[in-house]
């Protein structure tokens, strides 16, 4: 199987669209662990991947109000390394009928996968769970430590000391800066905007007040990128019951439908893609086949969680799906636009900046709780629908989500 | 002065590259069939699938797109931080990632014109030439 095979998404189609629900969502401790490990106190032993896909597992399943031998399908996703879905199973006390293939561990293609195989009968109910022991394992994202398993802008520019996800989103931020005339200032806040979202949400690793004025005396990682600008590295797990839709009507919350996915994906020309086009094309199609298949135009969206791995990538999903017109992103983010009461609240849990990095499934959860109408401080009035996008360097997999209706 | 750097990828198809960087010349793949150019080194054409790819020599002139100056040190200590790296488009198209040499971050200007040049460096595998881009 190759690196882009593990993306690929079932055909967008629209009789596919609200045939499945989730159900049940769980998350772990992101906040309390993440002040455990740093400060490392006696007998701290820290998480595995196994215990928190338990933790997450556990919640997920008595938030759903469904019983243990009610899940019949599941999907592990175990980034960096874990168990198979068959030992989870086991560790679970599960005895599903199917078991989902690899994914590419990020929350891209499991979900319509599971919404696929769900529509064609091989599982009525299927927990997806996802779980990294990120920071206790040591994890580092430049460098040598990337090889011919990733994509080849990732290590083939060793030689001139050019890696690291960081190192793209530094590209794309300063050839922003050179064409629109945008400064430092102005990106910071985006930071900003996400850590205010963050101190509304409890579970949030990151709780203390960030300024502009504190994002400029941060240090560069990779200049003109801050420390501020590149999302966190934290321990955690998600897990996702989803469920044939006819069967998600007379569970204790209200069912969260998926209305619609898409995928696009740079094939040729990637770093003229990325930093000159910053992945317009790609959002632009991707996001088209997701609202076809929703059947609604991108309007109907009142809230959008987008893949905040640095805060001008946020900023190109903004722009790429047509939200605000190049150029203009982070106009829109100064004016408040982003914020709760804005005319699209983002990423209100706090992302991956300041939330927690599950590599999208935290945003997917933040939507669940919106959809349901149970995000507290943050929730974003009446909100029916809600755009989940996720894109790494080199593709875009957008996620529709739509409020259901109980029984 | 022989630099220390971070490896290249080697095998068959790179070889070819690092050869011609040892005679001074910037060889990069292009297309028999769409004419399109290819780099980093692959085994098919990126743009149209195309089997046959011909090693062609560029001008080795180009401009700068983008530019990062990297503070985090990636590569623990292989390459002294900070240093810069500059994003070229060659004259005949590809984008190349590369560093700038006898110029630096605070005087680089989005499209500003460079050629390459090439220094002494060595890596795991042994000593190489090294492209890198001067100011015209």
């Amino acid at each position: 199987m190759s690196y882009m095979d593990h993306f690929k998404v079932p055909e967008p189609l629209p009789q596919l669209s609200r045939k499945s629900s989730i159900v049940g969502l769980g998350e772990s401790d992101f906040h309390s662990d993440y002040q455990a490990a740093r400060a490392k106190a006696p007998g701290y032993e820290g998480h595995t991947s196994e215990s928190l896909a338990v933790i997450a597992f556990e919640r997920a399943l008595a938030d759903s109000g469904l019983k243990r031998e009610d899940i019949d399908g599941l999907g592990t996703n175990y980034l960096y390394g874990g168990p198979t879905a068959e030992e989870t199973a086991a560790m679970l006390g599960l005895k599903p009928k199917h078991i989902m293939g690899p994914s590419g561990g990020i929350c891209a293609g499991p979900i319509p996968a599971a919404c696929n195989d769900i529509a064609q009968g091989k599982a009525h109910t299927v927990a997806l769970i996802f779980s990294v022991a990120t920071r206790s394992i040591g994890r580092k994202f430049g460098g040598q430590t990337f090889d011919g398993g990733a994509p080849s802008s990732y290590y083939y520019h060793h030689p001139w000391g050019w890696s690291s996800q960081a190192a793209h989103w530094a590209l794309i931020w300063q050839h922003y800066m050179a064409t629109y005339g945008a400064t430092e200032a102005d990106l910071a806040s985006v930071a900003v905007q996400l850590r205010t979202n963050a101190m509304r949400n409890p579970n949030a690793v990151m709780q203390s007040a960030l300024t502009v004025e504190k994002y400029l005396e941060s240090r560069y990682v990779v200049r003109p990128l801050h420390l501020f600008d590149l999302c966190l590295v934290n321990d955690g797990a998600v897990c996702l019951i989803i469920r044939k839709a006819e069967m998600a009507k007379d569970l204790p919350h209200v069912p969260v439908d998926v209305g619609g996915w898409g995928h696009a994906a740079v094939t040729s020309n990637k770093l003229h893609t990325l930093v000159r086009e910053r992945l317009r094309p790609q959002f632009q199609e991707a996001g088209r086949q997701a609202l076809a298949m929703a059947g609604i135009p991108l309007s109907d969206v009142q809230h959008f969680e987008g893949y905040d791995a640095s805060t001008i990538h946020l900023i190109n999903h903004i722009e790429g799906h047509g939200f605000v017109e190049p150029g203009g992103g982070l106009d829109f983010c100064k004016s408040g636009e982003m914020d709760v009461n804005g005319s699209l609240p983002v990423n209100m849990a706090g992302g991956i900046l300041s939330g927690s990095y599950m590599h999208g499934w935290n945003h997917v959860a933040e939507i669940v709780r919106q959809l349901r109408h149970e995000a507290g401080p943050r929730q974003v009035k009446d909100v029916q629908t809600s755009m989940f996008s996720l894109a790494q360097t080199d593709q875009v997999h957008p996620v529709i989500f739509m409020r259901g209706t109980q029984s | 002065m022989t630099q220390t750097r971070p490896n290249r990828t080697l095998g068959p198809g790179h070889d070819d590259f690092w050869a011609g960087c040892a005679k001074g010349e910037l060889r990069i793949q292009q297309c028999d069939a769409c004419g399109g150019h290819c780099w980093p080194v692959v085994d098919a054409c990126e743009h149209c699938g195309g089997a046959e790819l011909t090693l062609r020599t560029m001008s080795g002139k180009g401009k700068v797109v983008s530019w990062c100056s990297f503070v985090q040190d990636y590569y623990r200590g292989t390459m002294p931080v900070p240093y810069d790296t500059i994003m070229v488009e060659l004259d005949e198209g590809p984008i190349f990632m590369s560093n700038p040499e006898g110029f630096a971050y605070d005087d680089i200007t989005i499209n500003m014109p460079v050629e390459v040049s090439f220094i002494d460096a060595e890596d795991g595998a042994g000593a190489f030439r090294l492209p890198v881009f001067r100011k015209v």
